[in-house]
């Protein structure tokens, strides 16, 4: 347990923490904290123990917060009943390609407006910002005209994952991040590997990849996280069974299934998210200060 | 692209003919459509009533803890990770209108009659705001956290000394230090809330009675489910407009908080 003496941030200070109406005002902080964290957990608990209700127990009045029994096999029942082995080959297609063009695309592009500076380089970096910032509404319908009718090539893109995969690779926001990170490489370390005859791509490779992983490992994290929860894009884009990801599922299931089956599946859309943030925690909670005012 | 072909007659996607302003005329005219813009207007305001101080004084707590700060950190920002979709289905639960929904299992609890939520028109949008609010909260909490720590301590020491209570600091030095943070964040919020679509898709499909229905939600229900491209991207264009002036005033406030640090 830490002591009161170690604290030296914020608008109390450590001795007036000494005198008891501090300490009063201190512990009812504390308390509200509690509770606005219980709130913030409160919603999938008690959806996934009301999964593991009947139908009959849901409705039944009076009802309780705790299922009558916690029957772990109905897990793997509600599963296999919903299929949801496709949903997760699914997303994990969708997440896989996201993170493959997401890190390519937005890496080279940073390196290209950091150091590299073609000319032009401001007039594209202030379209960048521009678009960045426009409402994605404008975007939805003339994009969808291009996945439709792909030009030069006319065939259709609609129904394979390729729509979505591009429009991972061309992310605005972690271009800038790349690009931030890089400009405070020194430009010492790129003509050291000019000296010594590395071309450029080797000198990405080799100088500029290993150096940026802080910045890969949150850029990683985030596009995950963001492929496993989109839901407009795959929802317009895809209309096989087979194809679709889980958030479209979850959200097409409505009023179709029994509750505690639909209650089921919720958590199982949210289970990988979890798992991510558990292993990754430090990394989320850090990054998104590392980027986010300029988000 | 949108904006030259929101002039155009569109069968299916395929440009037929020149009809100018046609579209926004059809759009504008719409008696649903000033319904439609006051909604969302509403949703803003909602979201600016229930969520807007909600993480500057959540930072500004956590900020102070000695105990179980990473813990509080952890714990708060857990909504923020799920997935958008499943959280308005979550959400879309706990207002569910008879006893299987959370929010009427605790009313019977302390031995009321479950209520209708979202079916109800005057309280649909800000449920769903909470709902937003809910999952959109620790995000911004997190870079209030961010700029909290960014403080200078002697401030406050100095503040101590001259006596100021609690309060008078809160007022004096740490509002001022992060006002720009809270200026960027509140042109953020505007912008987002206005194309807010997912959670009235999710949670009401726009109803009871349009009550919920959206800008973005509009021209999403033209676009691809009655297949009125044109109609679509004249409202996309609308939505534009009014966003572009917000965006303008992020750029320039940005840079002013730019130019501070």
């Amino acid at each position: 347990m830490k002591v009161f003496s170690e604290k030296n941030l914020g608008i109390i200070s450590n001795i007036e923490l000494k005198q008891t109406k501090y300490k009063i005002l201190y512990w009812s902080i504390f308390t509200i904290l509690v509770f606005i964290s219980i709130i913030s957990f409160l919603p999938s608990i008690w959806v996934l123990l009301s999964g593991f209700k009947d139908a009959k127990e849901i409705y039944r009045i009076p009802s309780s917060f705790f299922p009558k029994e916690i029957r772990l096999s109905k897990l793997v029942e509600v599963w296999k009943l919903l299929n949801f082995t496709q949903s997760y080959i699914a997303t994990f297609m969708i997440t896989i390609g996201d993170l493959i063009f997401c890190l390519t695309f937005p890496a080279l592009g940073g390196y290209v407006l950091s150091k590299l500076k073609p000319r032009g380089t401001k007039l594209i970096m202030t379209l960048l910002l521009w678009t960045m910032m426009m409402p994605g509404q404008i975007r939805t319908v003339p994009l969808f005209m291009i996945f439709n009718r792909f030009p030069i090539f006319h065939f259709s893109l609609l129904d394979t994952y390729w729509p979505l995969w591009m429009m991972a690779g061309a992310n605005i926001f972690d271009t800038l991040l790349f690009k931030s990170f890089f400009d405070s490489i020194p430009f010492s370390y790129i003509e050291a590997a000019r000296i010594d005859g590395c071309s450029d791509v080797k000198t990405f490779a080799k100088i500029i990849l290993p150096l940026a992983k802080p910045v890969i490992i949150v850029v990683s994290i985030f596009s995950v996280n963001n492929s496993w929860s989109s839901f407009l894009w795959p929802l317009l884009i895809l209309k096989t069974e087979r194809l679709i990801p889980i958030t479209v599922k979850i959200f097409r299931m409505t009023n179709e299934y029994q509750l505690d089956h639909y209650m089921l599946a919720l958590i199982f859309s949210i289970i990988p998210p979890v798992i991510i943030y558990l292993i990754f925690q430090n990394q989320i909670l850090g990054g998104i200060s590392l980027g986010g005012i300029k988000g | 692209m949108s904006i030259y072909l929101s002039f155009f007659n569109l069968k299916g996607y395929t440009p037929q003919s020149f009809i100018g302003l046609k579209n926004y005329i059809n759009v504008l005219s719409d008696t649903l459509f000033p319904k439609i813009l006051l909604n969302t207007i509403k949703y803003v305001l909602w979201s600016l009533v229930l969520g807007y101080f909600l993480p500057v004084i959540v930072a500004i707590m956590i900020n102070e803890m000695v105990h179980f700060k990473t813990g509080f950190k952890f714990c708060i920002y857990f909504p923020a990770i799920l997935p958008g979709i499943a959280v308005s289905l979550m959400w879309y639960l706990i207002y569910f209108p008879d006893g299987g929904g959370l929010l009427n299992m605790l009313l019977q609890m302390i031995g009321l009659p479950p209520q209708e939520w979202l079916q109800n028109t005057k309280w649909a949008i800000p449920l769903l705001v909470i709902s937003m609010t809910w999952k959109g909260m620790p995000a911004s909490m997190l870079i209030y956290l961010a700029s909290l720590q960014g403080i200078n301590q002697e401030l406050y020491e100095a503040a101590i000394i001259d006596g100021a209570g609690i309060l008078k600091r809160i007022r004096t030095i740490t509002i001022p230090q992060i006002s720009g943070v809270m200026l960027l964040l509140l042109i953020k919020q505007i912008i987002s809330v206005f194309q807010v679509l997912e959670q009235p898709m999710a949670m009401t499909s726009g109803g009871p009675n349009n009550a919920t229905i959206t800008l973005s939600y509009l021209a999403y229900k033209e676009g691809f489910e009655y297949f009125r491209v044109g109609p679509a991207m004249a409202i996309g264009n609308i939505l534009f407009v009014i966003l572009i002036v917000f965006t303008s005033f992020y750029f320039y406030i940005s840079r002013k908080v730019d130019e501070r640090l």
